[in-house]
This record gives structure tokens, C-alpha cells and sequence, in this order.
């Protein structure tokens, strides 16, 4: 199959998600600086704000969805064995969304956006940047379809047959997607954009917490299934080893997505305008996230636990040490694991009904999302890239070496940044605030932390910048060495012969969700339409 | 990499990943103890909002 298109496809969208990735390094280095109140020129609420927000703009929405609309494209046209549906549509797709990133850094970068990349009023952007951000989301929904397309037609084509992992893992995600980004399409349609473009004088403020409540935490999930389907689908086959179990991996999927939608109100629990029972519901749910997670480190260190005793090691942990340590893929899961267990066990204190009102709206916060995502989730992104880029780009990866260093550098450097930031957050610290410096005996005890946090976004900044220039050492570097290669899917070892049709379609988990969020959400939001309130009514209007 | 004979392989693919449960059960075990300590070490014991 020639798939120059499907390469360019991928490459175009994963450039757009470096260099946002890049930009906003230095932004966040920036900002640590400047909130310690060492360099005093540097000191500027108004920058501080346009940075933060420009930063979680990049990362959060621009390097995630770029990334994952590239990851899609290839992996669905190699794992199918099929060329992307409709390749024009999927270029439409890319230049929208691309047209959105652009729109909506005009007023970010020129502070009129400052509203730290959330779409919680009263706090208003220029209606630019709600503008910017739908055709973002839009073209993402055009990937969507894409995904849904490839997999139904293959189903069709190929009755009874076993739809590949990282397909059935890569269309749950665009459901989940679709699902996600319908609470903030519904908050921006109707509430945010004729409030932003002043055609209302009013909004309706819980309702749209509510809305956005609904997008907050799947979103998270949306980044972190590539990485999960990284875990499954190519980190075994790196180590030398099989997949534990495929069908595992597909209920870890199912409830991972079905269950991480309806548990917004833990982003709500200091908020008045939902009940407490709701918020108890949505606590619940959180928790059983949980079991995914679980399901999935059991599965892929159990593949890595084969791989190392294959590889001759002996007795209860002797395994780790053979494990091809010197294999980005493998170094990369073993790093991104264990963040993933310090960020998971922050989760469940955010998640803890009671016990979040001592971190909450604290530097904890930040501390534990950057751990699971910038940590967990984006070391992922960087082993996918080193294993992606040769076969993309026909040419051999520049250094492995450099490579390996860049991972350890990275996960060094969020170490020293995240832990500080969970501590300062238990001695009371805020988050979102532009500066620490009060001089008073409180603030004096967050100053070593903040020193630490500099040091450690400096060794990000470094590996950054390294990661970049591997990967365009690696396409634009002068060697006439070709690199012919095909992705290589992990194999389970017990071969899947037969799949109850639940753990191999999407149908049904669509109409669970469906129920699921009629429950969690339908009275949440329905009563704002029934509640009195002053000077305002429901949707604004 | 020491390779192993093909009666060992057999056995490696179909015995239980032993060391997989004992890192996950620790794995467990130390975050039910760690949000212990959280809650009744630190958020307890700060009391009531004032």
C-alpha cells in the first residue's frame, strides 16, 4: 500500500503538536520564574496571565489534539491495512483546526484571552478566542468521523472478524471525544459566544460550570488513551514479548471511557450550584476510574514481566533488570508507570469528597495534572514519535542515545517540578496567582520549593529542546541511509480466536454512556431551566 | 540477553506473572496507606474551617 498521503497526514499533525509543545516550554519556565519574584523585570501580572493561559492553551488542547488526530490517522490506516477515509476531508479537518489555533492566539498572545484556558464565566476571553477554539474542536470532530467511518466500513467488509486493538482502542476514543467536547460545544453555542459577542447581557454562570464540568475530566482521558494504546499495542513487541491479554485490554478501554464521562462534579465540589447527593454520584464514579488504571498497569507489566523472564531473568523481581532498558519504548512505559502511580494516588485525594477541600484551588492541583499529563501521558507521546519518525520519514532515528537521555531528563525534571508543587499545595499555596511574594512567615516557607520548581523546569526546558531537535535531526539531518520499516503491533499470547461482539464494537458502550449521562447529568442541568433566579434565566436569555 | 530452551519458554508463557501481583498488591496497598496518611495525619487533624 502506498501510504505517502497517510504519512504526511501524520507528520503534519504531529509537527503542529511539537512545535506548540516547544512554545509552551518556555512559556512554563517563564512562568515559575516570574511567580517566585527572583528576577524582578519579569515580574507582570498581565504577561504572567497571557502566559499561563497561552501555555495551557498549547499543551492542553493544541498538543494533545494535533498529536492524537496523527497518532489516529496512521495507526487506523496501518492496523486496517486500508488508506485513510476520505483524505481530503481528513486535510479540511487539519487546516480548520489549524485555522482555529491561529485565530485563537491573536487575543491570547495580546492578553484579551487571559482567561487561563478554561470556559468558566464570569472570567470572559475576546469572543476570538471562542471562536478560535470551536473550529478547533470542530475540525477534531472531523477525525472523529473518520475514525468511526474506517471502523464501521472494515467491520462491513470483514464480518466476524477480530477489529485490531489499536483500532477498537483509537475508535473508542473518538466516541469518547465526541461525548467529551459536547459539554463545552453546547456552553460555547449557546452561553459563552452571544455573551462574548454581546448580543446578551447576562449568563447564566452555573450553568455553564455545569457544562463545562461535563468536558473537564474526560478530556483528560481523550490525551491519555494513545498513550494507553502505546501500553498495549506497542510496548510489548519493543521488549520482546507478547501482549498479556487482549481482551483485558479492550474491558480496560470500555470502562475507561464509559466510566471517566459521567464524574465531572469532582472539578464542582466546592461549587453551590449542584447538590451534594450529585456530587457524591460523580465521587463514586471517579473511583471505580480507578479499576482501569489498575487493569492496565497488571496487564503491561505483566507483558513486561514475560518479556524479561524470556530475556533469562530469575526469582521475584530479577525480570526488571533485563528488561531492554536501552529501548525508548520500554525506558519510556517504566517512567511513564511510575508517575503514573504518584499522579493516580493525587487523583484520589482530588477525588475524595471530603478531603479535596484541603487541596482545592491549591498549587496541588496543577502539581498532580501536570504529573499524570505532562508526565504520564506526553513521555508516551515522545517514545511514540522516536518509534513513528523513522518510519514516517524513511531515515533512522538520529540518536538513540540522546533519545534515551532525553526521556530520563524528562521524567528527572517533572519529578523536581511536580513533587514542590503537591507540597506547596499542603502548606496552603494557590493556585493561579501571579506572584508568592508577601513577605510575611507563610510564604517565606513556599520560597525553597519555589527555587526547586525553577531547577526542574530548566531540565524540561533542556529535554525539550532535545526531543525537538532529535526529531528534526532525524527527518532533516543530512544521511542518505534509508530506513525501510512497518509498524509492528504487539501479538497477545493467547491468540483471540473469538470476541463477544461487546468487546469488539462500539454500539453498545454508546448506548450505556447515553444512559449514564442522562443519569449523572440530566437533572443537574434540567433544573437550571426550572430554578428562579435574579436578573437572569436559563441560557441567559 | 540470555536465551532461554524452549521447555523454559513454554513454562515462562504460562505460569502467572508472579512479580506482577506482588508490584501491583504493593502498589495498592501503599496508596490506601499513603491517602490514609493524608487524610487522618493531615486533613483531620487541621479541623474545621474557621
Amino acid at each position: 500500500m502506498n501510504d505517502m498521503t497517510e504519512r504526511k497526514l501524520a507528520l503534519s499533525h504531529m509537527w503542529v503538536a511539537f512545535i506548540a509543545f516547544i512554545l509552551a516550554c518556555f512559556m512554563g519556565e517563564y512562568q515559575v520564574l516570574e511567580r517566585s519574584g527572583l528576577i524582578e523585570a519579569l515580574d507582570s501580572p498581565t504577561v504572567y496571565f497571557a502566559s499561563v493561559s497561552t501555555h495551557g492553551v498549547l499543551m492542553a488542547y493544541v498538543l494533545t489534539t494535533f498529536f492524537i488526530m496523527g497518532f489516529g490517522y496512521y495507526t487506523a490506516s496501518t492496523s486496517l491495512k486500508t488508506p485513510v477515509w476520505n483524505k481530503n476531508l481528513a486535510w479540511a479537518g487539519f487546516w480548520l483546526a489549524l485555522a482555529g489555533v491561529v485565530i485563537a492566539a491573536v487575543p491570547l498572545l495580546l492578553g484579551l484571552a487571559s482567561v487561563l484556558y478554561t470556559f468558566y464565566p464570569p472570567v470572559q476571553a475576546h469572543y476570538a478566542f471562542y471562536v478560535g477554539a470551536t473550529l478547533l474542536i470542530v475540525g477534531s470532530w472531523v477525525w472523529c468521523g473518520i475514525m468511526i467511518m474506517m471502523f464501521l466500513q472494515w467491520k462491513e467488509q470483514n464480518p466476524g472478524e477480530i477489529v485490531p486493538l489499536v483500532m477498537f482502542a483509537t475508535t473508542m476514543n473518538a466516541m469518547l471525544w465526541l461525548w467529551t467536547s459536547a459539554g463545552v460545544a453546547l456552553e460555547s453555542l449557546f452561553l459563552i459566544l452571544p455573551w462574548a459577542f454581546g448580543w446578551v447581557d447576562t449568563i447564566d454562570v452555573g450553568l455553564a460550570r455545569t457544562l463545562f464540568a461535563w468536558t473537564l475530566h474526560p478530556i483528560v482521558y481523550f490525551w491519555l488513551i494513545p498513550a494507553y494504546t502505546a501500553f498495549y499495542s506497542f510496548v510489548p513487541k519493543h521488549a520482546g514479548s507478547y501482549l498479556f491479554s487482549d481482551e483485558l485490554a479492550r474491558a480496560a478501554f470500555i470502562v475507561l471511557v464509559v466510566f471517566s464521562l459521567p464524574i465531572g462534579f469532582h472539578h464542582l465540589y466546592m461549587d453551590p450550584e449542584q447538590a451534594s447527593g450529585w456530587k457524591l454520584l460523580h465521587s463514586v464514579g471517579t473511583f471505580i476510574v480507578s479499576i482501569p488504571t489498575f487493569i492496565t498497569g497488571f496487564t503491561v507489566i505483566a507483558s513486561l514481566e514475560v518479556a524479561g523472564r524470556l530475556r533469562g531473568g530469575k526469582g521475584l523481581f530479577g525480570w526488571i533488570g533485563t528488561l531492554p532498558w536501552t529501548n525508548t519504548m520500554v525506558l519510556s512505559v517504566i517512567l511513564s508507570l511510575l508517575m503514573l502511580i504518584f499522579g493516580g494516588w493525587g487523583g484520589l485525594v482530588n477525588a475524595s469528597y471530603a478531603m479535596n477541600a484541603m487541596i482545592h484551588n491549591t498549587a496541588w492541583v496543577p502539581g498532580h495534572f501536570h504529573l499524570i499529563f505532562a508526565g504520564t501521558t506526553v513521555i508516551m507521546y515522545f517514545s511514540i514519535a522516536y518509534y513513528l519518525w523513522p518510519i514516517l520519514t524513511k531515515k533512522p532515528i538520529y540518536s538513540n542515545n540522546l533519545a534515551l537521555v532525553q526521556l530520563w531528563t524528562w521524567f528527572i525534571g517533572m519529578s523536581i517540578m511536580t513533587t514542590p508543587w503537591h507540597v506547596l499545595g499542603l502548606l496552603g499555596q494557590p493556585r493561579r496567582i501571579s506572584s508568592v511574594v508577601y513577605n510575611n512567615l507563610m510564604t517565606l516557607s513556599w520560597e525553597p520549593y519555589e527555587l526547586l520548581m525553577i531547577m526542574g523546569g530548566l531540565v524540561l526546558v533542556g529535554s525539550a529542546c532535545l526531543f525537538i531537535y532529535l526529531i528534526f535531526k532525524t527527518q532533516f539531518g543530512a544521511t542518505t541511509e534509508v530506513y525501510e520499516a512497518e509498524v509492528e503491533y504487539a501479538e497477545s499470547y493467547h491468540e483471540v480466536k473469538d470476541l463477544p461482539e461487546y468487546l469488539n464494537d462500539i454500539k453498545l458502550w454508546n448506548k450505556v454512556i447515553a444512559v449514564l449521562m442522562f443519569i449523572s447529568f440530566g437533572i443537574p442541568i434540567l433544573q437550571f431551566f426550572f430554578l428562579d433566579t435574579y436578573d437572569s434565566s436559563a441560557w441567559g436569555y | 540477553m540470555s536465551e532461554v530452551s524452549e521447555e523454559e519458554r513454554k513454562k515462562i508463557l504460562e505460569s502467572s506473572p508472579i512479580g506482577t501481583w506482588v508490584l501491583m498488591i504493593t502498589v495498592g496497598i501503599s496508596m490506601v496507606i499513603g491517602w490514609m496518611f493524608l487524610y487522618y495525619g493531615v486533613f483531620l487533624p487541621r479541623g474545621m474551617i474557621n
